[in-house]
């Protein structure tokens, strides 16, 4: 039987009157591919803030990896992502007068000691290979997409969150990053919760929710 | 007043304790319970040595302790320098024995031992009675106790990653102590050590170079000596006694900064290996902060041993001028008492030149005339503090029944003709030992010695 990582119960998230996530109950198996859809507004990026730690709940209890984030301090929340989680994000935040490596590096700094080789490693592991020493500037929207992704595994992370990180790339990017993260997790078995808009993206994971308005509405088993 | 002096020096021993307590993080107890049995032995046994044996022996002996654990860190020091190169040292194989209670229990014991007789050192002499020596005993065991639980506390609020090497543990300790003791003259070791320094390096040009370069050597010419100048340097001393005070610190921080790290190559994840080296890093920086902190300690020490706040009896030279005959009298009962105990100050000028000198009762009741320099030191003059008289140049100590006998740092002394109300000097002979005194220490115009 294959174990949660990550439970919620009455999740809850106000942003003053306004309630961005209605109570919501979510299990999801370690190693799953969990794609989040919904429209704008909906509560996706709201959820997946809490649960990569980013953001705090208003309510409800949260556990993740088997540490309860709300009784974390801001140091300990601030571990937890750094050791438990990696983020790609649709807007790629690379720092622009870094090289590839230099952006993965970075992240590896954060979280422990860099290791230039390892980086390098990494982003061939992403086919960058030989764009090493390039600056996001000129890297196209793919490419850069994929430093992200080299960025966000390099830590070794239990739990990659993407927000809509193929909402910038044309379909045949779309398609190259999908099947990279597909072989990544393989490899690493990391769980992934995959916010989108595309029911194609969606369909890449095993399971797809949907949330309308902060409700998880429903939610829908991909075949296999 | 005794208690406020007493504050800096009890301070000390705390964070002695405390370094003890962080050093042997297993044995809290038998560092505790050693430690405050140490202070109070040291404590105690200094009072008795002050009664047993009154006069400087008490305070040699426990300069001779500060001695002896300052060129114990050297030794140390020196050693874990080596041994960080990859060589192995023998005496490390020890270091199973230093891990243990006993070893724990012994260095704690003697290092409050040293600290307690520093602070008995600072008490004021008091004539010994049954009830005072218990009272002294049972102050500094209520003081002690007080003191190592606070340590304790304080101890157990610290983060576990502040952990302490031995060797940083051994310079804090030391650092502390001659922290501790450089308020104290007698028990000062930085001044005597600059004196060491200056001597040697004086000595040594004497002998070796001016024997290789008069007449000039086949590969070494004279005109070396304009560079050999600088040894002759106004603070040759203080330099080269800085440089031996701070380098075991030093040291012991250069081995703790280059201690291997653990090998990860076998990790397999890089995540993993990288998070092991960073802890690992993390851990040797930690652990760095005592011997960097020791060497602003040892620099404290060396700043108190410079500029003592002992406040000195140093009065302004008063002007005196001599008579037809040349003769300077000086009535022992004026305007100034010249058998009070005190020194007192003149300055004699003749022709463009000019004198300083003293006028002493020692306290065996010798009147004593003496220039205010030595044939030493820069003539930078003598101060009178805690039964002594000082030289201001190289902080030596000189006991007031020794003023008035020739050699060494000695202020030079003057021949005068005692006489019922006064005494007599012969301005002459005076301005003449005078410029003979300073023209032989002519180099320390410029300086040195």
């Amino acid at each position: 039987m294959v174990s949660a990582i990550i439970e919620t119960s009455g999740l809850t998230r106000n942003y003053g009157d306004i309630c961005a996530l209605k109570p919501i109950d979510l299990i999801v198996p370690e190693g799953e591919w969990l794609s989040v859809m919904g429209h704008s507004g909906s509560g996706k990026s709201t959820l997946m803030n809490l649960v990569g730690g980013l953001d705090r709940p208003s309510n409800g209890s949260l556990r993740v990896g088997g540490e309860d984030l709300l009784a974390l301090s801001e140091d300990g929340l601030a571990r937890f992502r750094r050791e438990f989680v990696g983020i790609i994000f649709q807007q790629h935040h690379l720092v622009p007068y870094l090289t590839a490596v230099e952006n993965v590096m970075l992240a590896q700094y954060f979280h422990s000691v860099p290791d230039e080789a390892e980086a390098r490693s990494a982003l061939e592991r992403v086919g960058l290979g030989h764009r090493l020493k390039n600056r996001p500037g000129e890297l196209s929207g793919g490419e850069q997409q994929r430093v992200c992704i080299a960025r966000a595994i390099i830590n070794s992370p239990k739990l990659l969150l993407g927000d809509e990180p193929t909402g910038n790339l044309d379909h045949k990017s779309t398609v190259m990053v999908m099947e990279l993260l597909k072989e990544l997790r393989a490899e690493e078995r990391f769980t992934v919760i995959m916010v989108t808009h595309n029911q194609e993206v969606a369909a890449w994971g095993d399971r797809t929710i949907y949330l309308d308005d902060g409700v998880l509405v429903r939610e829908e088993r991909m075949k296999s | 007043m005794v208690a406020v002096k007493l504050i800096p020096h009890i301070l000390s021993w705390a964070g002695i304790v405390l370094v003890l307590l962080r050093g042997f993080p297993g044995r809290r107890s038998v560092v505790t319970l050693t430690s405050i049995s140490g202070f109070v032995i040291g404590v105690t046994g200094t009072f008795i040595l002050f009664r047993s044996y009154p006069g400087t022996i008490p305070f040699g002996i426990v300069k001779s302790a500060l001695g002896v654990s300052f060129l114990f860190l050297w030794g140390i020091s020196v050693a874990v320098i080596y041994r960080s190169t990859g060589r192995g040292v023998s005496i490390f194989r020890g270091e199973r024995l230093v891990n243990t209670s006993l070893c724990a229990g012994v260095v704690a014991c003697l290092a409050s031992m040293v600290a307690g007789a520093v602070c008995a050192c600072r008490l004021p002499a008091t004539d010994s009675t049954a009830l005072t020596f218990i009272l002294l005993a049972l102050a500094a065991g209520a003081l002690a106790y007080t003191l190592a639980y606070a340590a304790l506390a304080f101890d157990k609020l610290l983060s576990p990653s502040y952990t302490v090497t031995l060797t940083g543990m051994l310079v804090a300790v030391v650092a502390l102590l001659l922290c501790s003791s450089s308020s104290v003259l007698r028990l000062d070791l930085f001044s005597p050590l600059s004196m060491k320094v200056m001597k040697g390096v004086h000595d040594f040009v004497h002998q070796f170079m001016e024997s290789i370069l008069i007449p000039d050597h086949l590969f070494v010419r004279s005109y070396v000596w304009n560079y050999i100048g600088l040894l002759f340097g106004k603070e040759v001393g203080f330099w080269g006694g800085m440089v031996i005070w701070f380098t075991p610190a030093f040291l012991i921080a250069l081995a703790i900064r280059f201690e291997r790290l653990p090998s990860v190559a076998h990790i397999r994840q890089g995540a993993q290996r990288r998070t092991l080296l960073a802890a690992a890093i993390a851990k040797r920086r930690y652990r760095l902060v005592i011997p960097v902190l020791s060497v602003a300690v040892f620099a404290a020490a060396a700043y108190q041993s410079r500029f003592p706040s002992v406040e000195y009896w140093d009065p302004k030279p008063l002007p005196v001028t001599a008579s037809p005959a040349g003769e300077i009298f000086i009535p022992k009962k004026g305007e100034i008492d010249l058998e009070d105990g005190k020194l007192h100050k003149y300055l004699f000028k003749q022709g463009g030149r000019e004198a300083r000198f003293f006028v002493l009762m020692t306290p065996e009741g010798r009147l004593t005339v003496d220039l205010d320099a030595c044939a030493i030191c820069k003539p930078d003059g003598y101060g009178q503090a805690e039964g002594s008289v000082i030289c201001y140049y190289c902080k030596t100590l000189i006991p007031l029944d020794t003023v008035g006998k020739p050699g060494g740092c000695n202020p030079v002394p003057v021949a005068f003709t005692e006489k019922s109300d006064g005494v007599v000097i012969d301005g002459m002979a005076l301005i003449n030992s005078w410029g003979s005194t300073v023209q032989a220490t002519a180099r320390v115009k410029e300086g040195g010695k």
